[in-house]
């Protein structure tokens, strides 16, 4: 199946092992990823906080340019370009007047089509787990994992159609299919903090720490994530998480497309294991996965 | 946990005249956003499932009803404005499915057209440093953003012990592959400021 790809500012820059991993398994499940041409940043944060409609034009374009190639379906494996190209496309769909004045900007009719999935979705509604788990071949035998949402994936409901939109399970049953056993916990949908990590560092140290303390509370070895943003937070600021709450926290965020190459056969050195902060090796090892 | 820098009752619970109330505000959010806050019941789901409501000086809950009631200027100076992780769950949660956060981000909007000073500058500085590379280049580059709003804010080493981590895991790297239209992102760029002011 041929699927326009839609990669982001992250994946290209501090999220690369997101993006490895995402092309090894796509791969891998007969998914022929078309990376959109001459893309542009989905707008992120910064546009939809201070310029709605830019936010819908740049998010647009991208969703023109994968009509162009003749694509009907687009996926981003962030959930934040996932949440900007799925709530522009929403709006095109359902408000004229923004649709109209966007296609001006465009300079072409509106691009209804293609729908917007993210990668997590794409992976378990069109190809589904039972699938994925004939690919296993090094089941992730006593891993135990939280898998962490976020808050886009699956919110607002009414714009992403997906999964429950606060205890959702699609992560969850993936991660048993590939042998992982994962942990029943209360923060699965809570925010990160999100854009904030530079501009309101104790806003992430907040939220992040109350995830961090409930994965670990739940007994999760490793919290497993769908987005830069949070896989960057919950990485980068652990140690001072830990540091404010006085707990050592051990917990590596791992890429869920990671653990399903390591599953598929791939190593760790292809997948960019090495690449996450909080280490990930003595945990890998010790259920002789690395 | 962060700060709260203003308490809300400095503005939220001033005594109103009920003969007073105006609905212009109210109007033009319809209007503008496709927002109709009239289906509101008070039920405070919204401010209940709020992830940032603690360090909020006006609540969601209270941001629907200061709309309600035309009272603008606490809306355009709230620091809620500025501390919203636009998570969503807000709108989610809300019996009448009322879209805070795009409500959230035309009332930023509005501040930022009329000059109102944020509460926090140093996150309009962020955004606005993201946009300029938007624009520049079509895309942001992390690395060059990072060291930018560190200059800018006078912060030379903020997070730098992270930076050198960060660094040696490749995950610090400048000048990715830019848009080659940069003339249509300009153009977008352009037309939209002149349409939205
Ligand atoms: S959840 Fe909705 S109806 Fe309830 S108070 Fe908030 S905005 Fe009003
Ligand atoms: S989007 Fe903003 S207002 Fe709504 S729940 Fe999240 S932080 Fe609160």
């Amino acid at each position: 199946m041929n699927v326009a790809y839609f990669p982001g500012c992250s994946l290209q820059g501090m999220a690369s092992e997101y993006d490895k991993s995402t092309r090894l398994v796509c791969k891998h499940l007969g998914i022929n990823l078309e990376e959109i041409e001459d893309w542009n940043c989905c707008g992120a944060t910064a546009a939809h906080s201070l310029n709605h409609l830019l936010s819908v034009s740049l998010a647009a374009r991208n969703l023109d340019l994968a009509k162009k190639m003749g694509l009907h379906l687009v996926t981003a494996p962030c959930a934040g370009c996932y949440g900007r190209l799925k709530a522009a496309s929403y709006e095109l769909k359902n408000n004229s007047e923004v649709a109209e004045k966007v296609s001006q900007i465009i300079g072409t009719s509106v691009p209804i089509e293609p729908e917007v999935k993210n990668l997590l979705q794409l992976l378990v509604e069109s190809i589904g787990t039972p699938a994925i788990a004939e690919k296993v071949v090094h089941p992730l035998k006593g891993l135990k994992l939280a898998a962490y949402y976020g808050c886009l994936l699956t919110r607002p409901n009414q714009v992403t159609q997906f999964d429950d939109r606060e205890m959702p399970v699609s992560m969850d049953l993936l991660l048993q299919a590939l042998g992982a056993e994962t942990v029943n916990w209360a923060h699965k949908t809570e925010c990160c903090g999100g854009g904030y990590a530079a501009s309101e560092t104790d806003i992430v140290i907040d939220l992040g720490g109350q995830i961090l303390e409930s994965a670990r509370a739940a007994g999760a070895d490793a919290i497993v994530v769908a987005c830069p943003m949070c896989q960057t937070n919950l990485d980068t600021r652990q140690k001072a998480i830990g540091a404010k709450r006085g707990i050592k926290y051990h917990l590596p965020i791992i890429y869920f497309t990671q653990l399903m190459g390591l599953a598929f056969g791939y190593t760790p050195r292809q997948l960019g294991f090495k690449r996450l902060l909080t280490e990930p090796f003595s945990l890998l090892k010790a259920q002789g996965l690395a | 946990m962060p700060e709260l820098t203003k308490k809300p009752t400095e503005y939220y619970f001033k005594a109103v005249k009920l003969n007073q109330l105006d609905d212009s505000l109210q109007q033009e959010i319809k209007l503008k956003c496709g927002v109709d806050v009239e289906t509101c019941m008070e039920c405070g789901k919204c401010s209940g499932g709020c992830s940032n409501t603690h360090i909020f000086d006006i609540t969601p809950r209270q941001m629907i009803k200061l709309i309600k009631m035309g009272r603008e200027e606490p809306l355009l100076s709230m620091d809620s404005l500025w501390t919203c992780v636009s998570c969503q769950l807000c709108v989610d949660r809300c019996p009448s499915r009322i879209d805070i956060p795009r409500v959230m981000d035309y009332l930023r909007e509005k501040a930022c057209q009329q000059g109102i000073k944020p509460t926090r500058e140093q996150v309009k500085l962020f955004n606005e440093l993201m946009l300029g590379s938007i624009m520049k280049t079509g895309r942001v580059e992390e690395s060059l953003l990072a060291v930018k709003f560190n200059l800018k804010t006078g912060n030379y080493f903020k997070d730098a012990d992270l930076g050198r981590q960060m660094f040696f895991k490749g995950k610090l790297k400048a000048f990715g592959p830019r848009v080659k239209n940069l003339k249509k992102i300009r153009q977008i760029f352009n037309d939209t400021i002149q349409k939205e002011g």
